[in-house]
């Protein structure tokens, strides 16, 4: 017998009250001002969020964010600051080394300040290995909590899909909060 | 209304005053109160140590002690507890069906949410830390437990205010266990004893001059601390404030 | 009365500046998830919700495996199935062996610790990295976890900056937890780089979707799975959840119990493999199966391992994780212990004052003191029970069941008589190494009572 039929098979003889399901119905918080909301829980995990103003340059912004990234890879058409598109990278590890990557973000959650974003470049790593993260979110796709945002997140096409809310962390050592373990130092969302 | 006195063992041998209070206090409140003779032990010790095969004489007895009364009210929050929680499934292997657990209250719950007392004649003025006893906290429900997000309130604390002259304070880890839990004390000495010594710490880092608690099971154990290390401190049950000046 | 985590705490509380380090370190812990809950209106609906869900899933258990496991395969999920822990080990080095993998990076899973698959796969000539910084630290020193989530609590920065000395090169007497970090992020950087294989947990497995979700602060479960091609990722069978709605419900719950934020920096759904790269799933039973139609326990399934037990339970922050016998430590480990092995893990059970602060902060609300409580209960049927306290037990109740002598015992120094010898002098002296003992009054209340001087008092 393999194992998948003997451990369902001790499951099924095991005596279980039947329990239902229960309506996932609450009044879960909801936040007069989203994006106000978003960027303060950006803040208190460790992150920023900032509000692109009316006319501004998003890559004079993000510029003037990190003057001193040399590497920056990003595979939007519209981020001509970017210095590489990490799509025509043949290997992940090849990321390795990058200062700031630039990705675009599907959703907020102004609870958490998590970032849905469905995987939109060739190699995941991205996301990871570089020093900086950029996420570029939509404000109008800000929701109040994660109720909202597993009714609105999908993705079928891309096979993995992550919530990111601010940097890598770590309070391994003595429960001394340090930002940068090992994913991105710092997360930087902007709002357009 | 006829209210069943229930002392515990360890009130009735060791502090018999606090089982006078309690009597004092529901006699001054006009109620008809009895104190059925020869009570011993809710049988709380021997089940928490894994023995409830030598508690169920005790649950039995106990229950068709107190069966004939309206209200069975006694001043030990952790006995009531036990008694409310435990009492049904200890008989219920003797085919017994428990008559008394939900007519069973803590003095403190019973002054607060059956008599509803709004004034008291008594006078008390000193400063005051109240314990939390977990079991009043997280079984009887006396103050919202702080692991919880409900909003705040404490019968204990509403009842001390009704007290003339008091001064009240409550402790950092405001209701964390003092570290009794009857045969863990001695099974589990060390961690016993440093809980002890925290809490009584915590509590007088408050500033008052007696802790004061709805189990004399806690303040029995923090006394002990006190009196090893002879802390300017002491105990006292909420009901022995209440009743001051009857 | 001599259970091996009460001499453990002895030794653990003789240094007791570290103790009351180890005590507050923790608490604070307990304190930031109090912030953070206080601030979500309906965390107790949740609690409550998430309860429920579980109820449900394991009540329907096997459906929601095949519907989870099914739903993986579609996407390209390789799934294996492991009865208990020695076939869970032999799939995963058989997989690594399959792609000649040299070098595993691992991502944080207790499940793994359960099955010991660390010396397993080192015997068989793996080189396995811990990439989570705690596990990694206590990797170097050849230490278990001694929390769940934090499985180096126990340890002050000194200690890992001598190690780091030693093991990466780290300057002398520099303890400072942001150098430290940032010098493990480098060394462990090239071990990423290099891996053949990466390894994680799984918080949680939804059914609807077969989706693998991982979370993480620091990031190295990602790390771990982006760069080399091949995945593993291993579940106990409870892991798995109906669907999003669901999920949604615990990741509200799961950070903030754990750590007080208000989510993990990331949570990972793992669906499909890239274009020719694997993913490789290992759902395990290992006993868990059986604990499914236990009334008595059945709620220890529905734990999702946010340790939020452990950082309340005043014990556990007194006596530190490596004075339980079972693995993991605090309340939930107390009864996992009990259910793996009632005989090799009942000492555990001494350390609860059945304050039952645990039950209030779980947030899938398990009854983890009345379960401690009720194991009490079954020791005595397993053959188990101590034998002085069920000696005392049986004295005590000797005394209680006839009032008379009851009574007659507590006139001065006369309840002794009845206590079994070796009790007085190992018991009461337990008790007053640290406190002074009671004394009795001079009559009891029912005396007084009998002698009419408490009606008496009566203002009428």
């Amino acid at each position: 017998m393999s194992s998948k039929k003997s451990i369902l098979d001790n499951i099924k003889q095991q005596q279980i009250e039947a329990s239902t399901m229960p309506k996932i119905k609450l009044n879960a918080v909801v936040y007069e001002d989203k994006i106000q909301q978003f960027i303060e829980m950006s803040r208190a995990v460790g992150g920023d969020a900032i509000l692109l103003k009316e006319g501004e340059d998003i890559n004079q912004v993000i510029k003037n964010l990190f003057p001193k990234a040399l590497t920056i890879g990003s595979n939007i058409p519209k981020i001509t600051c970017a210095t590489f598109n990490p799509d025509q990278v043949d290997s992940p590890h090849k990321l390795n080394g990058t200062d700031l990557a630039i990705i675009k973000g599907e959703w907020g959650v102004a609870e958490n300040a998590a970032v849905w974003i469905p995987q939109n470049v060739v190699h995941k790593a991205l996301y990871f290995i570089a020093e900086e993260l950029v996420i570029i979110l939509d404000s109008k796709h800000i929701l109040n909590n994660m109720h909202e945002a597993y009714q609105k997140i999908s993705f079928e096409n891309a096979g993995f899909g992550i919530f990111i809310s601010g940097p890598s962390k770590t309070a391994d050592i003595e429960q001394a909060l340090v930002i940068g373990a090992h994913g991105a130092r710092g997360v930087n969302v902007i709002l357009y | 209304m006829k209210i069943g006195l229930f002392i515990p063992c360890y009130v009735n041998a060791i502090y018999p005053q606090v089982g006078v209070s309690t009597y004092k206090l529901l006699e001054s409140l006009g109620l008809d109160v009895d104190y059925p003779l020869d009570q011993t032990c809710c049988g709380q010790p021997m089940a928490n140590a894994g023995f409830e095969s030598k508690a169920d004489k005790l649950a039995e007895s106990f229950d068709n002690m107190f069966a004939p009364y309206d209200y069975v009210v006694g001043p030990s929050a952790s006995c009531v507890g036990f008694i409310k929680d435990n009492h049904p499934s200890i008989l219920a292997k003797k085919g017994h069906q428990c008559q008394t657990s939900d007519k069973i209250y803590d003095i403190c719950e019973f002054l607060h949410d059956i008599i509803k007392i709004d004034s008291l004649k008594s006078e008390f003025k000193h400063k005051v830390s109240i314990h939390n006893s977990c079991h009043g906290v997280r079984e009887l429900k006396l103050s919202a437990a702080s692991e919880l997000n409900i909003p705040y309130y404490s019968k204990i604390l509403n009842l001390l205010k009704l007290v003339e002259g008091i001064e009240i304070f409550q402790p950092q880890k405001i209701d964390e266990c003092c570290g009794f839990g009857g045969m863990f004390a001695m099974e589990e000495q060390a961690v016993s004893t440093s809980m002890g010594e925290d809490k009584v710490k915590n509590h007088m880092a408050t500033g008052a001059n007696y802790i004061t608690a709805p189990d004399s099971s806690c303040l029995m154990h923090m006394q002990g601390v006190i009196d090893r290390q002879k802390l300017p401190i002491q105990t006292i049950h909420v009901i022995e404030i209440l009743s001051a000046g009857l | 009365m001599n259970a091996k985590h009460t001499k453990a705490a002895e030794r653990f509380l003789e240094n007791k500046d570290h103790a009351a380090w180890h005590n507050q370190t923790l608490w604070f812990v307990r304190e930031k998830r109090d912030k953070v809950v206080k601030n979500v209106d309906e965390w107790e609906e949740l609690r409550e919700l998430a309860n429920q869900i579980k109820a449900h899933t394991i009540s329907d258990l096997a459906k929601y495996l095949e519907e989870f496991a099914d739903n993986a395969k579609k996407n390209g999920i390789i799934v294996h199935w492991a009865k208990d822990a020695q076939e869970h080990n032999e799939i995963i080095l058989g997989i690594l062996q399959k792609h000649k993998a040299k070098k595993l990076a691992k991502s944080k899973s207790m499940l793994t610790e359960e099955c010991h698959l660390n010396p397993f796969l080192i015997k068989n000539g793996i080189d396995v990295i811990e990439t989570d910084l705690g596990e990694r630290i206590l990797q170097l020193m050849d230490q278990p976890p001694s929390h769940i989530v934090m499985p180096a609590i126990h340890l002050k920065r000194q200690e890992v900056g001598v190690l780091f000395e030693e093991k990466l090169g780290t300057e002398t007497g520099n303890s400072d937890p942001t150098y430290l970090t940032r010098a493990a992020r480098a060394h462990l950087r090239n071990e990423f780089l290099s891996a053949d294989v990466g390894m994680t947990g799984v918080n949680f497995a939804v059914a609807s979707t077969g989706d693998i979700v991982v979370c993480t602060n620091e990031g190295n479960a990602d790390m771990g799975t982006s760069l080399p091609k091949v995945q593993i990722s291993t579940m106990g069978i409870e892991k798995v959840i109906p669907d999003h709605e669901s999920l949604a419900v615990f990741l509200r719950l799961l950070a903030r119990s754990a750590t007080g934020q208000p989510i993990t920096s990331y949570v990972s759904h793992f669906r499909k493999p890239a274009p020719g790269n694997e993913i490789n799933l290992v759902i395990v039973d290992n006993g868990r199966s059986d604990i499914v139609g236990n009334k008595s326990h059945v709620k220890t399934l529905y734990c999702i391992r946010c340790a939020a037990c452990m950082n309340t339970c005043p014990v556990y922050r007194r006596t530190g994780g490596y004075s339980y016998e079972y693995f993991i430590p605090g309340p939930i480990g107390i009864n996992l212990g009990m259910l793996k092995s009632p005989k090799k893990y009942h000492g555990d059970l001494a350390a609860c004052s059945l304050c039952m602060s645990c039950n209030n902060v779980c947030p899938v609300k398990i009854d983890l003191g009345q379960q401690i409580y009720r194991w009490r209960q079954e020791l005595d049927g397993l053959g188990l029970a101590n034998a002085s306290k069920e000696k005392l037990s049986a004295a005590l109740n000797a005394v209680f069941v006839r009032p008379s002598l009851f009574y007659n015992a507590i006139k001065v120094g006369k309840m002794l008589k009845y206590i079994p010898r070796p009790f007085i002098y190992n018991g009461l002296n337990d008790w007053g190494k640290g406190r002074e003992i009671p004394t009795f009054a001079k009559e009891s209340f029912n005396t007084l009572w009998k002698k009419g001087e408490i009606k008496k008092n009566k203002k009428l």
